[in-house]
C-alpha cells in the first residue's frame, strides 16, 4: 500500500508551524521541575493604591538540552502561556548564562541569543512570579516552557 | 541527457528519505521536551488586623511606588500583637452627678497616628483609635464584622452599678469625610456590632466617648470592660 501522498505536505506544514512558534526545548533537566510556590501579599496592608498583587520567589537550576542546535545560531525564549488564574507575570535574574528578563502571561521573553556552543545551557535562575490576589481562588499549576528559534 | 535523468529522481528520493527520516527525529526531540510547572498556592490567603487604642505593626512594605521587576518584599512585615488594654474614663464632680449634662471622656491611649498611612489621625486624649484591615484572596464583596461584647453595667467594689448604656460615642478622624466605617453609637446591649471592614480594605475611625450622666449612682469608681472582636467569612 502506498503511503498517503499528502504526507510530505504535512511534514512541510508542521515544520513551518514549528518555525513560527519556536521549537520546544527539552528542559527536563531543570530542577525543581514541578515546584510549589507559596504566594504572599506583596503589600500586606491594603492602602487604597489598588495593589492586590501576590508574589512568590523560587530558585531554579535551569538545564536546557540544546544539542540539536549545537553549532547553530539560535534564540531561546522563556514562554509563559496564557493560563489560569490569569494576569500572571514573571521576572527573573540569572547568573549570566541566560538573560534576565520579564514576561507576562501570553508572551515570551528572550533568554539566550547567539551560537549554541554546548549541548546544554545551564544557569541558576531566581524567578519571581506575580499574580493578582483577587484571582487566586485556589492553587494553580502554572506552566512555562522554553522555545528555540533557529536562525 | 537520458543518462542523467536518474540523478534528479535519486535526488528527490533522497530528499524524501531525508524528510521521512527527519520526522521521527523531530518527534524524538519533541517527546523529550517538557514544560516545567510551578504550582501557585496562596500562603496567607486571609489576614485580619484590628486594634482598638494602641497597636503594633512592624516591618516594611512595598508601598505605592512598588513596581516590577524585581519585587522587593520584607519577609518580616507583619501586624504585631499588642496586649495593652486602654482605658476611657471620666471623673464627675459631686455637684454634677446625675444633672443630665453629658461628660466628655478621655483615653489613656497614645495611638494618635494611623498605621494606614502614618498621619496624625486621632486627637489625644479625647479620641480612641479603632481600625484594621481585612485581606483575602478572590474578588468578592465580603466584610469583616467588628462586635463589642460587654456586661450590662459598670460596677464598683461595693457592687453598685451604672448601666453601660450611659456611655456613647461619636466618630470621626482628622481629614475624614463621608461615612465612618465605625460609626457613632452607644452600648445598648451586651453584644453589639460597631462597624465593618470591606474585603481588601483598611478601615479606621476615631471615637470620642461621652457619659450621659442621667443617673445618680453611689459614690465610687465604676469599671467595666468592652471586648472587641473581628470576624471574617
Amino acid at each position: 500500500m502506498r503511503p498517503p501522498s499528502v504526507s510530505p505536505f504535512c511534514i512541510i506544514w508542521l515544520a513551518a508551524a514549528a518555525a513560527h512558534a519556536g521549537t520546544v526545548v527539552d528542559d527536563s533537566g531543570t530542577l525543581p521541575y514541578n515546584a510549589g510556590l507559596a504566594m504572599r501579599w506583596e503589600q500586606l496592608e491594603p492602602d487604597g493604591s489598588g495593589n492586590h498583587r501576590m508574589v512568590g520567589t523560587l530558585q531554579l537550576r535551569v538545564r536546557l538540552n540544546v544539542a540539536p542546535w549545537q553549532r547553530h545560531n539560535g534564540h531561546v525564549y522563556l514562554v509563559l502561556p496564557a493560563q489560569q488564574p490569569g494576569d500572571i507575570s514573571a521576572a527573573w535574574t540569572t547568573q549570566g548564562r541566560l538573560l534576565p528578563g520579564h514576561v507576562v502571561a501570553g508572551s515570551r521573553a528572550l533568554v539566550y541569543a547567539g551560537l549554541i556552543t554546548t549541548p546544554f545551557i545551564e544557569d541558576v535562575v531566581q524567578l519571581t512570579i506575580t499574580v493578582d490576589g483577587r484571582r487566586m481562588l485556589s492553587t494553580y499549576p502554572v506552566n512555562f516552557r522554553f522555545e528555540m528559534d533557529e536562525n | 541527457m537520458n543518462g542523467r535523468l536518474p540523478r534528479p529522481d535519486n535526488a528527490r528520493r533522497a530528499a524524501r528519505y531525508a524528510a521521512l527520516a527527519f520526522l521521527p527525529t523531530s518527534l524524538a526531540v519533541a517527546s523529550g521536551a517538557h514544560a516545567f510547572t510551578i504550582t501557585l498556592a496562596p500562603a496567607a490567603p486571609k489576614t485580619v488586623y484590628f486594634q482598638v487604642g494602641v497597636g503594633t505593626f512592624t516591618g516594611t512594605y512595598c508601598r505605592r511606588n512598588c513596581t516590577v521587576p524585581p519585587i522587593l518584599q520584607s519577609g518580616s512585615s507583619a501586624p504585631g500583637t499588642n496586649t495593652t488594654i486602654n482605658q476611657v474614663s471620666v471623673s464627675v464632680s459631686a455637684n454634677a452627678v446625675g444633672n443630665g449634662t453629658a461628660q466628655s471622656m478621655t483615653t489613656d491611649s497614645t495611638q494618635a497616628s494611623s498605621f494606614f498611612d502614618g498621619r496624625a489621625f486621632c486627637t489625644l486624649p479625647t479620641q480612641l483609635y479603632i481600625g484594621g484591615y481585612y485581606r483575602t484572596t478572590g474578588n468578592g464583596a465580603n466584610t469583616a464584622l467588628v462586635t463589642a461584647t460587654l456586661a450590662a453595667s459598670l460596677m464598683d467594689a461595693a457592687g453598685d452599678t451604672i448601666p453601660f448604656s450611659q456611655i456613647s460615642w461619636t466618630s470621626g478622624g482628622n481629614g475624614d469625610a463621608g461615612a465612618e466605617p465605625f460609626p457613632a453609637g452607644s452600648f445598648t446591649g451586651t453584644s453589639i456590632g460597631v462597624g465593618s471592614i470591606a474585603q481588601n480594605h483598611w478601615a479606621e475611625s476615631c471615637w470620642t466617648f461621652s457619659y450621659k450622666n442621667t443617673v445618680v449612682p453611689a459614690a465610687g469608681t465604676y469599671t467595666g470592660r468592652v471586648t472587641y472582636t473581628i470576624s471574617a467569612p
